[in-house]
């Protein structure tokens, strides 16, 4: 069973169809990339999946079970995790309290409990502590901990959002353009990062990117996104010869002065 | 590297977002039961229908002032996106200031003398309270507003508040507790019928004033070069500014017409009620701004509309609910929370495009 | 340079002028009796000094050069100077021959005008008041304008110089409350005489100014031993007050403790979820209302009908203050949640309106149902709380109430903002719909918020109940809730030390200046609006607030520690305007 599948996904604003009949299928310990040119429909896609935006038409599939009309908090619960093209820190919190916000989804503590600080809520918290530094440690930033998140550089803040997404124990991780903004050498860490998710963690990962080197050279399967629709899918070198990418990249008539 | 992570805890939840549907359940049968109510008792009540006709005549009045006051909360939301919270009681510096302009040619003898003469004078305390009203809403922007530009929205908001209190209990201060009592001159007392319906003087000439001079704020919005700086601004600041609009001016400005329609609205209601006080700026206030989020906050017909109707709704309210009329201020409020539950775009106001992630 | 420093002198003058104006207006001179002038002038030279010293890089051209400077000052005093006696002048010949201002301006006086040129009043109203007195006000003031422009030149010099650090001057601030407490105690040995007739008010303002400098000493105190000793030693202190202060003074302090306990509450819901609430009074008033029902039924005309047709006694309390306190409790949470739900969809500003409409709703309610709340005539004969038989209704052990019930919510608040919830609703307070994708059930959230803060209010509504055994609808007007808020603001939203703080400066400080007690109002309002401009974050701010409100970046160890990914231009930044945060 794939572990998501989403069936003719529309999403319209006003007169603006951003995103429309797309179609998608993910199966479990897949990297996936979601690609095309900007306001193709891609972010809106991630909405929909993550439930901020509510689709016109269509159904998702998580896990065999429809997503639809669920708060995104009961969506991020059932093991989709997110992370912003533009960061989305919170940004007077430390390292340590954004990934903890982001376990609250696991933590059972209660009110009452924390104001009595009972033996169940002080063994939870020590444990949400610990697995806090352990994350900050598996995406690298060991030491920054209690740095606050808009001081940590850029970086690293976009490191962090992945450790923060992390923390709920997702099956499934939403990047949004997780390497946009870097240089080459960063770019190389970040893909490596994705790669030990997948393999160490064991965790789907459907991504948004630019960079088509790094799309290339991590994805299993890329899909092809403009104007809303989905216009092409296949493995990366299908995908990339595809002169329907090509032209929607570098617009009509392209085609015909590089092959005359 | 190891990350431990929590057994996976199966979690069900119910597939539709039943909250709306509440909401919208709630708010029909609130509809509902008004309904009933009117029927059931208010009209039951067998009022002739001379009655509400002069009801109505009051509400829309009443809807007038707050209109002219709405529109003040209504222009500076839409360029600074804050809740001009003092804007009541800028209103009430008119109405003091008018009332010692009523005072000043009382003295004079004008309010007594020929028709033309009383005309003047009433125009001259019109402008009077206006002038008062502009002052104090301009000094406002430039000490209490204009340093918090940029700061979160709370922060503004809080001043606001202090700004309201601050003008209240100076005015109570520097003229004491005693409520000034607006005379009318003889001229302007008593009405006239229509229909057998009994039409006030006052309340015709307050009507004919607040729409006029709405039309007068229409014409400066949309045809001058100001206004269509307002516009801009309240579009897009940052564009605006890099159009070459002096974006200072333009709040300045907003400021200035809103104080003025406020300055007048407050003379206006001060020969209405007969009275002005300290506080007696802060509850119409509140209904003017409860008027302007009825019509959509932002939007100047909107407030307009808005106004109108909820002076009707006050006026006709506790007659045709069959309740004691001390809880007209409550139907205000009641309907200031249920617009803000059920529709917070207000009748006129686009709906707001859905937030965005 | 020369005119545009007398021009800006002119518009500071004018400022001034503006500023006297209204302080005679609103009656200050007579106030402050035979000191006016000076009192007025030494204000003004205050005003002279801030407007000067700027702080904008445009104005420092006029404060570097001296000349400049005083040019500036001084042609603004002398501006200020001539108008303010040209206007009083005018006022004094109107009172001399005979016009009566009062009905227009309530405070001019002859005595009032008489205060500010050190006369009789005799003198006012007889018309013989010399020139010279008239020249005396205008040089007056032109020389505070002088000492205000000198202070600014003071103040630069004494900037240049590097400040001595003395380690044992760090003992000052944490030795001081224990000062302060040794003064307390020795103004209340019988026998001692200091300020006359004022000793009992002195004592109360040193009585809370000890509670305020022990929690900032706190503050200034190293984490740690030296901490906690400190706090042991204050605690047993703050315990011991109640015991040495008279009825006057202990009743002071326990209104403000109740509201020490209210603003807690509020600042859960403000402070901590960023839900600005104004019509908090409405839970007040639930737990002052139903520990009112529970232990005056007899005053409520409906309740005894409804008890006696159940054949159950109305003329003695239904339950004791103990037992009344989880029903409060539980009617709080309950208001909280009832109230709570209906503007879960709202956020900022028209939150704030909406609760305001609720606020005064219920308050019109309890007006208006006079059947259930007996409406304006209050409920009456309210009993106050027991304890094995002994009577805690004096103010002594009101005010010892106030303190646990402050320091248990306190507690509890504390716990919170550390807990899961509290870390949710700070998460929430920054943004909300990442705070919602991250997994942080809104609606559970902001209920919390509301519920526990109303629960808080709930139990100072009763103890105020408690307190005054008689209650009236208009103890729970918009200003309680107003007072709550500016409490909670000026001591520093989202900081539980600032709310006391907050309380004891804007509860406390009104009851010991009695005097002045009907400019309560005007000075929290300029100071609610000054607060904003200058100081956002509060006396005491909470380090996370601080952060929020203050944009630049503030230096915190290992800030400059280079990205692990290298640090990036932040140009190369994406500036992609899709999923951008409106
Ligand atoms: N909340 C919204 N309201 C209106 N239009 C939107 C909204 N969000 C996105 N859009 C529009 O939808 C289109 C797709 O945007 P997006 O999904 O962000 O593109 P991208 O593929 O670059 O991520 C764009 O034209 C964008 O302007
Ligand atoms: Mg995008």
């Amino acid at each position: 069973m794939a572990l998501l599948e989403a069936r003719g996904v529309t999403k319209v604003f006003g007169g603006l169809v951003a995103v429309s009949q797309v179609d998608l299928t993910i199966e479990e310990r897949m990297i996936a990339s979601l690609i095309g040119p900007n306001g193709a429909g891609k972010t809106t896609f991630f909405n929909c999946l993550t439930g901020l935006y509510k689709p016109e038409e269509g159904d998702i599939l998580f896990d065999g079970r429809s997503i639809i009309g669920l708060r995104p908090d009961q969506i991020t619960a059932l093991g989709i995790a997110r992370t912003y093209q533009n960061i989305r820190l919170f940004g007077s919190m430390t390292a340590i309290e954004n990934i903890l916000v982001g376990q609250h989804v696991r933590l059972r503590s209660t009110p009452l409990g924390a104001i009595l600080q009972t033996p169940f809520t002080r063994r939870e918290e020590q444990r949400a502590e610990k697995r806090a530094r352990e994350l900050l440690a598996f995406v690298g930033l060991t030491g920054k901990g209690d740095m606050l998140a808009k001081n940590l550089p850029y970086g690293d803040q976009r490191l962090l959002e992945v450790a923060r997404a992390l923390a709920s124990d997702p099956k499934l991780l939403l990047l949004d353009e997780p390497a946009a903004g870097m240089n080459p050498r960063e770019t190389e860490a970040m893909m490596h990062l994705i790669h030990r998710l997948r393999n160490e963690l064991g965790i789907t990962i459907l991504l948004i990117e630019h960079d088509m080197k790094v799309v290339m050279s991590i994805s299993d399967r890329v899909t092809v996104l403009d104007y809303g629709k989905k216009i092409a899918e296949g493995r990366p070198e299908e995908v990339r010869n595809d002169p329907r990418v090509i032209e929607a990249y570098l617009g009509p008539g392209i085609l015909a002065e590089t092959h005359p | 590297m190891a990350v431990t992570t929590y057994s996976s805890t199966s979690v069900r939840f119910r597939q539709k977002t039943t909250t709306r549907w509440l909401v919208r359940g709630l708010g029909v049968l609130i509809l509902a039961l008004v309904a009933w109510r009117v029927v059931t008792v208010g009209l039951a009540e067998g009022y002739p229908a001379t009655f509400w006709m002069s009801q109505l005549i009051n509400g829309l009045v009443l809807g007038g002032v707050y209109a002219l006051v709405a529109l003040g909360y209504t222009l500076v939301y839409g360029i600074l996106l804050m809740i001009n919270f003092a804007h009541g009681d800028v209103m009430m510096i008119g109405g003091f200031t008018g009332f010692f302009a009523l005072q000043f040619f009382m003295a004079l003898g004008w309010l007594q003398g020929p028709a033309a003469l009383v005309a003047l004078a009433l125009i001259l305390i019109v402008a009077a309270g206006m002038f008062g009203s502009v002052l104090t809403g301009v000094t406002l922007e430039r000490v209490a507003y204009r340093p918090l530009r940029g700061a979160p929205r709370l922060v503004p908001l809080i001043s606001a508040i202090g700004a309201s209190l601050f003008l209240q209990y100076s005015v109570l201060l520097i003229f004491g507790v005693s409520p000034r009592v607006y005379q009318k001159p003889a001229l302007i007392e008593g009405g006239f019928r229509a229909g057998g319906v009994f039409v006030p003087y006052t309340g015709l000439i307050i009507f004919v004033t607040s729409l006029f001079l709405m039309l007068m704020l229409y014409l400066i919005v949309q045809r001058t070069k100001l206004g269509r700086a307002m516009r801009a601004v309240a579009e897009d600041k940052g564009t605006a500014a890099l159009m070459g609009i002096d974006v200072d001016r333009v709040i300045v400005f907003t400021f200035i017409l809103g104080s003025a329609l406020a300055g007048a609205a407050g003379v206006m209601l001060g020969f209405h009620n007969t009275v002005v006080k300290f506080n007696s700026g802060f509850i119409p206030g509140l209904k003017a701004f409860t008027a302007a989020v009825l019509g959509g906050i932002g939007n100047i017909p909107g407030a307009m509309v808005g106004a109108l109707l909820l002076g009707v709704i006050e006026a006709i309210g506790p007659s045709a609910l069959g309740i004691p009329t001390e809880y007209k201020d409550i139907i205000a409020f009641t309907v200031l929370v249920l617009i803000l539950i059920f529709r917070p775009s207000g009748l006129l106001g686009e709906v707001v495009s859905e937030k965005r992630a | 340079m020369l005119l545009p420093s007398v021009q800006r002198g002119l518009r500071i003058g004018a400022i001034a002028f503006a500023i006297l104006t209204y302080l005679v207006l609103v009656g200050l001179p007579l106030r402050l009796g035979d000191l006016a002038l000076p009192i007025l002038a030494g204000a003004m030279a205050l005003f002279f000094w801030l407007a000067l010293r700027g702080g904008k890089s445009k104005q420092d051209v006029f404060n570097r050069q001296p000349a400049l400077l005083f040019t500036a000052g001084l042609s603004g005093g002398l501006t200020a100077g001539l108008l303010i006696a040209a206007l009083l002048a005018v006022f004094v010949n109107l009172t001399s021959s005979g016009v009566r201002l009062q009905p227009i301006f309530d405070k001019m006086t002859p005595p009032n005008l008489a205060a500010l040129y050190g006369v009789a009043p005799g003198a006012i109203v007889g018309g013989e008041l010399s020139p010279l007195a008239w020249l005396q006000q205008a040089l007056l003031l032109t020389v505070a304008s002088g000492v205000g422009a000198a202070l600014v030149l003071v103040e630069r010099w004494a900037r240049g110089r590097p400040t001595p650090r003395i380690s044992a001057l760090r003992w000052i601030p944490l030795l001081l409350p224990i000062a302060l407490f040794l003064f307390v105690l020795w103004l209340g040995m019988p026998g001692v005489t200091f300020g006359g007739n004022n000793r009992g008010t002195i004592r109360l303002l040193a009585a809370m100014v000890t509670i305020g400098a022990g929690i900032l000493a706190l503050r200034a105190a190293h984490p740690g031993r030296e901490r906690q000793l400190l706090s042991l030693l204050y605690l047993a202190g703050v315990a011991y007050l109640p015991f040495t202060l008279d009825q006057f003074q202990n009743s002071v302090l326990g209104i403000v403790f109740i509201f020490v306990m209210m603003g807690l509450g509020l600042n859960i819901v403000v402070g901590f979820a960023g839900l600005l609430d104004l019509g908090y009074v409405a839970f007040f008033a639930i737990g002052a209302y139903m520990y009112a029902f529970l232990s005056a039924p007899f005053s409520s005309p409906w309740l005894s009908a409804q008890l006696q047709s159940l054949g159950i006694p109305a003329n003695a309390p239904l339950l004791s203050f103990w037992m009344a306190l989880p029903i409060t409790m539980l009617a709080g949470w309950i208001g909280g949640v009832l109230l709570g739900i209906p503007v879960l969809r709202l956020r900022g500003d028209y939150l704030a309106i909406v609760t305001l409409g609720f606020g005064e709703i219920i308050r019109l309610f309890m007006l208006n149902l006079a059947e259930l709340t007996n409406g304006p005539r209050g409920l009456l004969n309210i009993a106050p709380p027991y304890l094995f038989g002994y009577n805690l209704g004096n103010p002594r052990d009101i005010f010892i109430l106030g303190l646990i019930g402050s320091a248990v919510i306190a507690f509890s608040a504390y716990r919170l903002d550390n807990s899961r919830l509290g870390r949710a609703w700070i998460a929430m307070r920054e943004d909300q719909d990442v705070a919602q994708a991250t997994g942080v059930n809104l609606v559970r959230t902001k209920l919390l918020a509301f519920a526990i803060g109303a629960l808080f209010a709930a139990l100072a509504g009763q103890l105020y109940a408690a307190r005054q055994t008689n209650i009236f609808p208009e103890n729970f007007s918009l200003f309680v809730s107003i007072d709550a808020l500016s409490l909670v603001i000026v001591g520093g939203m989202g900081s539980i030390p600032g709310v006391v703080l907050g309380a004891l400066a804007l509860k406390g400080l009104p009851e010991v200046l009695r005097g002045v007690d009907e400019y309560r109002i005007v000075t929290f309002a300029a100071l609610l609006v000054t607060m904003m401009i200058v100081r956002p974050e509060g006396i005491i701010p909470s380090t996370r607030r601080r952060r929020e409100l203050h944009e630049e970046a503030e230096p915190v160890v290992g800030e400059d520690v280079p990205s692990v990914l290298e640090r990036l231009a932040p140009e190369l930044k994406s500036d992609n305007p899709d999923g951008g945060k409106k």
